[in-house]
């Protein structure tokens, strides 16, 4: 229960959000209307000869053993039980022969997986190949190196499992061109320095999930590939959760949080509610880094079809459609089994869907959910896949042994372990990941060469040499129908059935080529440069292309504050100063729409209405909803209201502003902010560190307040504290020439007693643990 | 699992040991007393694995997670009826059994495995202290009739099973006690017959009949199991020994394993045996030819019997201190083991070759071998490492190459295998109708664990065949 957004049992009734696998559709008709199942299978003598068989079990005629419940084996392995594709031996063969470098053990491994009574584990199990009448030579089929270069790890990230196993995959995945993943929790910029031996340990995909995790500049800019998660096809519908004893240190660092605080990422992205929010954080990211290519990670269910068509139209790149199998061991019971629909139905949908509105062609299409040898690959790529992701396999392959303890923080090989004496005990190497990938490799060639093709390109999509197995003998199996899986899409023979060309960005229309032209001198020489512009809210991202020509010459360091000074005046498009890094600082005399400062990294944004305004400033809104979402650090100065969910997810930049709307510093975990007028509902909600001032006038704050994590305290007798913000106001004062600002400051006396800290618990105690070891006393250097 | 974290914190205890000085000189029980909180704390090293390799690695396919777990908790009774939904007997491989569950257990990639052998032991031996373990007798019974030849733990398993099941089951056994090997092959000190007797006593209650010396196809003759019997099960083990044909063989004083080893315990019961029947290595220069088991068998039964001297002779390699490359976990680990026998004492060669025995009025006095080495699998005699040393008694220990073809196996026309074992299909029939084999007579020399499930498997498909399904699992 409580996935997908619903929180009441009264939500789940009527709301037809199941779908059915393996069930017949006229039972699906008389008893579960109107319900999904689109392979057929069992019908109501199939459930009887179940019960049946339950009832023989509890009640057998001659009592031949002691009274015992049948042990099950759905979560953990039993032999009896139910059969799990990873056993010990499968398991085993798989470490051995990786280990070894060994292809003849790897061909027992892939034999079992792909054994007859193994193969009623998955629907790719139940397809038979229609081999060609003339095979190719070997030696003809595309080489192993280049197929290696469309595989991916899956998004594990660094703090549930371990900085020796997540560098293992990079380095692995760099080495073959192939390409692993960061997950959601940020990465450590060391990463970003190549080895002594020429290894990278740079991640080539980083994510961006809805937590942000340290979402920088420098992140984005060291990417390759920038995939949004939408979803995760194991646990679709709910989001991450980093337990609090796994986040140390090191991992609160990578995340700008604080340490020994569990992290949860809802979901939704807070700024993604619509196909062209999304469509507008895909034009972000690429502004971010127009390098990389940016993907979008889809969940595998009904339907999945229509929302891939729409994330093709948002110009992603990529679109991964992610299955039901694997998914970390420190899962929710509920979320292991029964959520989620194998990648081989949501992928098959997908490509006919993008096919048939002839958007296939602009996109890649990347599947992943338990894959296991070359026979997966191969049957991914005649669905319609064009790179393929590994994750489970890749983590057994360095150690993993699948104990599912991931969430306990004990792995005994140190793969899913933050602690220091289990880290010791890992014993994974990237050359195993290495031979891994090669074997599956070899193993797809040999596939290819008896099916006929020489290259990965010609199959993508050529579901006609599937067939459905034709003696599927077991009773429960043999009323499943796979033709609407395996069925092609009907089209002209013209419509391309893979990527044939690159997505239009629209990069060429942004303000920013002008900007950047105009800045010259400052990314060269770090001469400072002073610019003003007019700006519609066309402009959409204004900024980001430029911060990234600085990031990527600069790295997060950037260049010094105010080396670029633009003043725009204007309505600015959504998404103004995103991912701004230091050294740039954007004036707007106007307003802006949405995500204001999104990704903000160092850069400083100032906005203030016209001067000829008559309104006054401090009674209305001036920019949008979810302003500075992730920022990381830096500064905006807002002469006015904000809209809704103002710096949720803020995790080190100081904003000032003149009054809030609902949900203020939503899941903020780091920064500063000063809010000099009222605020909405539901402030502070989640918020686990990062301090938070609000001048409570009226004296009703702590009603709107979420007090599920903070405290309200004052600030009387904090000396520092207090010249900290009026230092910040003062500086909003000079900036914005805010009279609000200047009123405060006059009246200091009178407005003190009214200046409400709000402190989050979880930051509390860990900045008490710091004062007491440092001896220090809290300084105002400290943003966050 | 109960304590998530008690492998980090617990390391891993092992039983003690009397002191050598003293159990040399009974034939009791090596282990001493082992308190039972202790063994509990033991038990919280157990991890729960959501891949259990332990439960893989024993060929019982003992539920050892969920029982470990129910020791840490003391839920002793819960825990009994865990291990006995697998294991018939526990009591018998807890205590020799070489544990391939330690193996495989994951603590063991890179620490201490679990002590599961000695947690299943303990769980056992208190279910008897408790009065827990009563006869059950079988609700209903079928009217079929099963004879099982061998009262080893392959055929024991499979009375019991069927017995539960409903058919009337008899053991036929040649000797003149009930065990097999149990009995006879293993030393009272390594397990003491009282413990055999006990669990046979239960199964006599239970239903199960035993006929002793009744030695199908030469006292009890084939055509009467064939006439009296619904099905038949063999299960006579793999007792044609492997001999050792050189020069001097012939020599008194050169004995097979099996002809020394039940004679002491015949004495242990209490049997009256002359010292003319008797083996012994008191005052004798003895040397164990074969590096297994049984040669640690013979080793500690010749300590206590005060032999002078005693060389255990292997002709393979010493095995490595630690797992070899090519012996990953979670199989079983080849590695140099020392066993209770060896602790008490004597000397261990390998790469030994014997070539020849010499003796003095027909006596064996002394032994000649060369030393070998092995490229590969081939094995290549040193030359100039030939030597000689006194031997009063040759202990032949080398292994067992199958069931003994002639008598009963001829008799009754089962087909034999290439490897010289009983042949089976996968429902344990033979080549007749019927007629099953179970254990080391199908197998070959193998543990008493594998009889054990060779038993239980025979009697599933036994049950199936007389009645046409089967609840046994």
């Amino acid at each position: 229960m409580s996935k997908m957004g619903i929180s009441t049992l009264q939500s789940y009734r009527g709301a037809q959000i199941f779908e059915a696998i393996g069930l017949d559709q006229n039972f699906v008709d008389t008893y579960f209307t109107n319900t999904p199942s689109r392979i057929g299978g069992i019908g109501l003598n199939e459930i009887a000869q179940e019960a049946l068989a339950r009832h023989r079990r509890g009640f057998p005629t001659r009592s031949s053993r002691l009274p015992d419940l049948d042990w099950g084996g759905q979560y953990q392995w039993r032999q009896d039980g139910e059969y799990h594709m990873y056993n010990p031996d499968s398991v085993h063969k798989l470490q051995y022969s990786t280990r070894t470098n060994n292809y003849k053990i790897f061909k027992e491994y892939s034999e079992l997986i792909n054994s007859a009574g193994t193969r009623l584990c998955t629907l790719r199990g139940l397809m038979d190949f229609r081999f060609a009448e003339k095979p190719v030579p070997l030696d003809e089929v595309e080489p192993a190196e280049s197929i290696m270069k469309r595989f991916a790890t899956g998004a594990m990230s660094f703090g549930s499992i371990s900085k020796e196993a997540h560098e293992t995959l990079a380095i692995a995945m760099n080495r073959i061109g192939g390409r692993s993943n960061t997950g959601e929790g940020g990465e450590d910029p060391a990463r970003y320095i190549p080895d002594q031996n020429g290894d990278s340990r740079c991640s080539a995909i980083k994510q961006v999930a809805s937590a942000r995790f340290g979402v920088t500049s420098e992140y984005l800019v060291s990417a390759n590939e920038l995939q949004i998660k939408m979803a995760q096809g194991a646990k679709p519908g709910e989001g991450g959760q980093l337990p609090g004893h796994k986040v140390d240190e090191v991992i609160a660092r990578v995340r700008h949080s604080t340490p020994g605080v569990g992290l949860i990422s809802p979901p939704p992205h807070h700024d993604i509610y619509s196909i062209e929010d999304l469509a507008q954080l895909i034009y972000d990211l690429k502004n971010s880094n127009p390098r990389a290519r940016i993907s979008v990670k889809l969940v595998a269910e009904v339907g999945v079809g229509t929302i891939a068509a729409g994330v093709a139209k948002a110009h992603a790149d990529v679109v991964l459609i992610s299955g039901d199998s694997g998914g970390t061991g420190a899962s929710p019971i509920t979320s292991i089994k029964h959520a989620g629909i194998p990648w081989e139905l949501g992928l098959a949908e997908t490509h006919q869907v993008l096919v048939q509105n002839n958007l296939r062609s602009r996109i890649i299409v990347q599947t992943d959910g338990q894959l296991k040898t070359g026979r997966d690959v191969v049957i991914a790529a005649l669905l319609g896949a064009e790179e393929y992701g590994f994750a489970t396999s890749a983590l057994i392959v360095s150690g993993c042994i699948m104990m599912r303890v991931c969430h306990l923080n004990t792995c005994p090989v140190g793969v899913a372990t933050q602690d220091p004496v289990l880290r010791q005990k890992f014993t994974g190497k990237p050359e195993y990941v290495v031979n891994y990938f090669r074997m599956i490799a070899e193993e797809t060639r040999e596939l290819m060469a008896k099916l006929g093709f020489r290259t990965i390109d010609e199959m993508i999509g050529r579901r006609e040499r599937l067939d459905m197995q034709k003696a599927i003998e077991h009773w429960k199996a043999k009323h499943l129908d796979l033709t609407p899986i395996l069925e092609m899409p009907t089209v002209p023979a013209h419509i391309p059935t893979r990527r044939v060309h690159a997505q239009d960005h629209g990069l060429d229309k942004a303000l920013d080529n002008l900007l950047v032209e105009l800045a010259k001198d400052a990314l060269e020489y770090r001469t400072p440069v002073e610019l003003q512009l007019p700006i519609r809210n066309a402009n959409r991202t204004v900024g980001t292309i430029l911060g990234s020509e600085v990031t990527r010459r600069y790295g997060a360091e950037g260049l010094p504050e105010d080396t670029i000074k633009i003043r725009f005046t204007g309505s600015a498009g959504q998404t103004f100063g995103g991912f701004l890094p230091k050294g740039i600082t954007l004036t707007l005399e106007g307003d802006a729409n949405d995500y204001f400062g999104k990704g903000l990294s160092g850069g400083r944004l100032i906005v203030f209405p016209p001067s000829a305004a008559t309104f006054k400033a401090e009674e209305n809104i001036i920019i949008g909803n979810v302003a500075l979402y992730g920022a990381t650090s830096g500064e905006a100065y807002i002469r006015g209201v904000v809209g809704e969910r103002f710096a949720v997810r803020n995790s080190g930049a100081i904003a000032v502003v003149e009054g809030v709307g609902d949900h203020g510093c939503e899941y903020m975990t780091g920064g500063r902010v000063v809010v000099l007028g009222r605020t909405g509902r539901n402030f502070a909600a989640g918020m686990s560190g990062g301090i938070a001032y609000v001048f409570d006038e009226d004296g009703d704050f702590a009603q709107r307040c979420n007090l599920q994590m903070v405290d309200l305290e004052t600030v009387e007798n904090q000396q520092e504290e207090e010249e900290f913000v009026c230092y910040l106001i003062r500086r909003h004062a000079e900036l914005t020439r805010s009279p609000r600002a200047q009123q405060v400051l006059d009246g200091w006396q009178d407005y003190l007693p009214k200046l409400l800290k709000v402190m989050p618990l979880d930051y509390r105690r860990v900045l008490t643990e710091k004062k007491a070891q440092a001896g220090r006393t809290f300084v105002m250097v400290q943003h966050g | 699992m109960g304590n998530p974290i008690g492998f980090l914190e617990i390391g891993r205890v092992n039983f003690e040991r009397r002191a050598v000085q003293e159990r040399i000189y009974d034939w009791k029980e090596v282990y001493k007393n082992f308190p039972e909180e202790q063994l509990q704390a033991q038990a919280s090293r157990c991890m729960d694995c959501g891949i259990p390799f332990c439960h893989q690695g024993c060929p019982l396919g003992n539920i050892i997670p969920d029982w470990n777990d129910l020791v840490y908790r003391g839920q002793w009774q819960d825990a009994l009826y865990r291990l006995l939904a697998t294991n018939n007997f526990p009591e018998f491989t807890g205590r020799i059994c070489p544990a391939p569950c330690e193996g495989s257990c994951v603590l063991g990639i890179n620490a201490d495995p679990v002590t599961i052998k000695n947690i299943e032991v303990t769980i056992i031996d208190r279910a008897f202290k408790e009065g827990l373990i009563r006869p059950r007798r079988p609700m209903v019974r079928t009217g079929k009739a099963v004879a099982v030849v061998g009262s080893g733990p392959a055929g024991l398993a499979a009375a019991a099973q069927l017995n539960q099941a409903g058919h009337w089951v008899t053991v036929f056994e040649r000797a003149d006690r009930v065990g097999g090997l149990l009995r006879y092959g293993i030393p009272e000190f390594k397990m003491e017959k009282q413990i055999v007797d006990r669990r046979l006593n239960i199964m006599k209650e239970e239903g199960v009949m035993f006929r002793t010396n009744a030695n199908v196809g030469v006292n009890v003759a084939v055509v009467e199991l064939q006439r009296e019997f619904n099905a038949i099960l063999l299960a006579g083990g793999a007792t044609a020994a492997r001999d050792l044909p050189v020069p001097g063989r012939e020599l008194k004083g050169i004995h097979f394993a099996m002809d020394y080893l039940p004679l002491q315990n015949k004495r242990c019961e209490g049997d009256a045996i002359t010292d003319a029947e008797f083996i012994t290595a008191k005052d004798k220069h003895v040397v164990i030819i074969g590096g297994g088991d049984t040669g640690a068998d013979c080793l500690g039964t010749a300590h206590r019997q005060g032999a002078k001297s005693i060389v255990q002779f292997e002709l393979l390699p010493r095995p490595p201190a630690e797992r070899a490359p090519d012996n990953p976990w979670p199989n079983w680990p080849n590695i140099f083991r020392t066993s209770s026998a060896h602790e008490e004492g004597g000397e261990r060669e390998y790469c030994v070759l014997t070539k020849s025995f010499t003796g003095r009025d027909g006596q064996v006095s002394q032994l000649h071998a060369v030393r070998v080495e092995f490229e590969g699998r081939t094995m290549k005699e040193i030359p100039g490492s030939e030597f000689s040393l006194d031997a009063d008694l040759v202990l032949l220990a080398m292994g067992f190459l199958g069931p003994e073809r002639k008598g009963m196996l001829e008799q009754l026309g089962v087909g034999i295998n290439e490897r010289g074992n009983v042949t089976t299909n996968p429902q344990k029939m033979t080549t007749v109708r019927g007629i099953f084999a179970a254990g080391d007579m199908a197998r070959g020399q193998s543990l008493v664990v594998w009889a054990i499930r060779e038993g239980r498997q025979a009697a599933k498909f036994i049950d199936e065949y007389l009645m046409g399904s089967t609840d046994l699992p």
